[in-house]
């Protein structure tokens, strides 16, 4: 009888969650996601925190044992800057998709652009955030990447050519 | 069984397999059957199952077993192409990106290992004690199986969110009734077991009308238009546009 019922809660449970997912995309409009505002980033810092030179450099002229008190603080900085990336890059997911479907197909194209650029910025945003949780481990094997600030950057311009292509 | 109860049988064994065929046709008539071909195909081969068993049925001659080994071979095959669905979906977002889809079929691959062991752990513990061999007997797996295929569906839905994309009616539609299937089916098999043989005709139509809302559900968003809304937000825009400006000093693109 055990199994009967904890595979009927879990069969319940997946229920309730199917539930809610259809309520939230018949409920839940589209236009308060959308509506996030993008969050200032300092990318000089970030680029700083990320720096393979700047690590060199800390390396050689610190103690080992204060070399890993300050990489993991670097290393804590570099995730905040992560996740307001990633955070950012949802707003431009949404950017993208309100203009995906518009009537002047350069705007569209553009818009479905931005789509596909912001989901990898998002994506390599997670990689990152788990490679800077594994480096906050051993902070000394595993160096922060700063290639994401130049993708940050590719599709925020794009995005923002985009009112002038609409006012065009 | 009653002659209500054998109507109410046939038709629910009969109508979603016919109503396959009027989603596959839906999905061609839209051209999805090029985005979808491994959902298209489970379609097909559904369709084709039901055939050959409803036909084997029908001849009394063929041995019970002949019918089982068929049921068990589909059984199979359905969960095999119900795993390539979900890829399907996961990777429906990313068409247009083969780089990032290589990275995200890693990612995937790799979470459903890790399900599929926590999945055969947690099965494995639930039927501890009930079953006398060492090996795990054939529904064991395909209740296992069908849990880690609702973990995978729920990672969907959350893979959508993620993105903070909107799921395309189809995608929404297959995960949905896909769903329903994967989530009642081992809870199916375990009442089964668990009644006596005279009531397990109630659990079969059950399931059975399960099946039946879950193509109703196909059926309906295969035919759903999504309604396009160009609504350019002028503020993210103006805001991005100045968030460019300013990081234009410090890298040129």
């Amino acid at each position: 009888m055990i199994p009967v019922i904890v595979l009927t809660l879990i069969a319940v449970t997946f229920v309730v969650f199917l539930g809610f997912q259809v309520w939230r995309r018949y409920s839940v409009p589209a236009g308060p996601a959308l509506a996030g505002q993008l969050i200032p980033i300092d990318l000089d810092a970030f680029q700083n925190l990320t720096d393979p030179e700047e690590e060199a450099f800390l390396k050689s002229h610190l103690a080992a044992a204060d070399f890993r008190g300050v990489q993991r603080s670097r290393i804590r900085a570099a995730r905040l800057y992560v996740a307001a990336l990633s955070g950012n890059a949802s707003v431009l997911v949404a950017v993208g998709q309100s203009v995906r479907d518009h009537a002047d197909p350069e705007v569209a194209a553009s818009g479905a652009e931005i789509v596909q650029r912001a989901m990898r910025l998002k994506v390599w945003c997670m990689l990152s955030e788990l490679r800077l949780t594994a480096a906050l481990a051993f902070p000394t094997m595993l160096s922060p990447s700063n290639a994401l600030a130049s993708h940050y950057l590719t599709v925020t311009y794009m995005a923002s050519s985009l009112p002038s292509k609409l006012a065009a | 069984m009653s002659s209500f109860q054998h109507i109410l049988w046939l038709y629910l064994w009969i109508a979603p397999h016919v109503l396959l065929i009027a989603v596959a046709v839906l999905m061609f008539h839209k051209g999805l059957h090029k985005d979808f071909p491994i959902f298209v195909t489970y379609l097909l081969f559904e369709f084709l199952q039901f055939c050959i068993l409803f036909g084997l049925r029908s001849f009394e001659r063929v041995p019970i077993s002949v019918y089982q080994d068929i049921d068990m071979f589909g059984r199979v095959g359905s969960i095999a192409l119900r795993f390539g669905i979900i890829q399907e979906m996961f990777e429906a977002p990313l068409a247009h990106n083969i780089p990032l889809r290589r990275t995200v079929s890693k990612m995937l691959n790799r979470a459903t290992a890790i399900i599929v062991v926590l999945a055969s752990i947690f099965i494995g513990f639930l039927y501890y004690g009930t079953v006398s061999s060492r090996a795990f007997p054939p529904y064991a797996i395909s209740q296992a199986l069908n849990t880690v295929q609702c973990c995978l569906l729920a990672l969907v839905f959350l893979w959508h969110r993620f993105l903070n994309l909107r799921m395309s009616p189809v995608v929404f539609g297959i995960a949905l009734g896909m769903g329903l299937v994967a989530g009642f089916e081992p809870l199916m098999h375990a009442l089964k077991d668990s009644i006596p043989e005279q009531n397990s005709r109630m659990v079969d139509l059950l399931q059975m009308a399960i099946y039946h809302c879950a193509v109703l559900i196909w059926v309906y968003y295969a035919y759903a238009r999504e309604k396009f809304t160009s609504n350019v937000m002028a503020a993210p825009l103006l805001e991005v546009r100045r968030g460019a400006a300013d990081l234009g000093r410090v890298i040129h693109l």
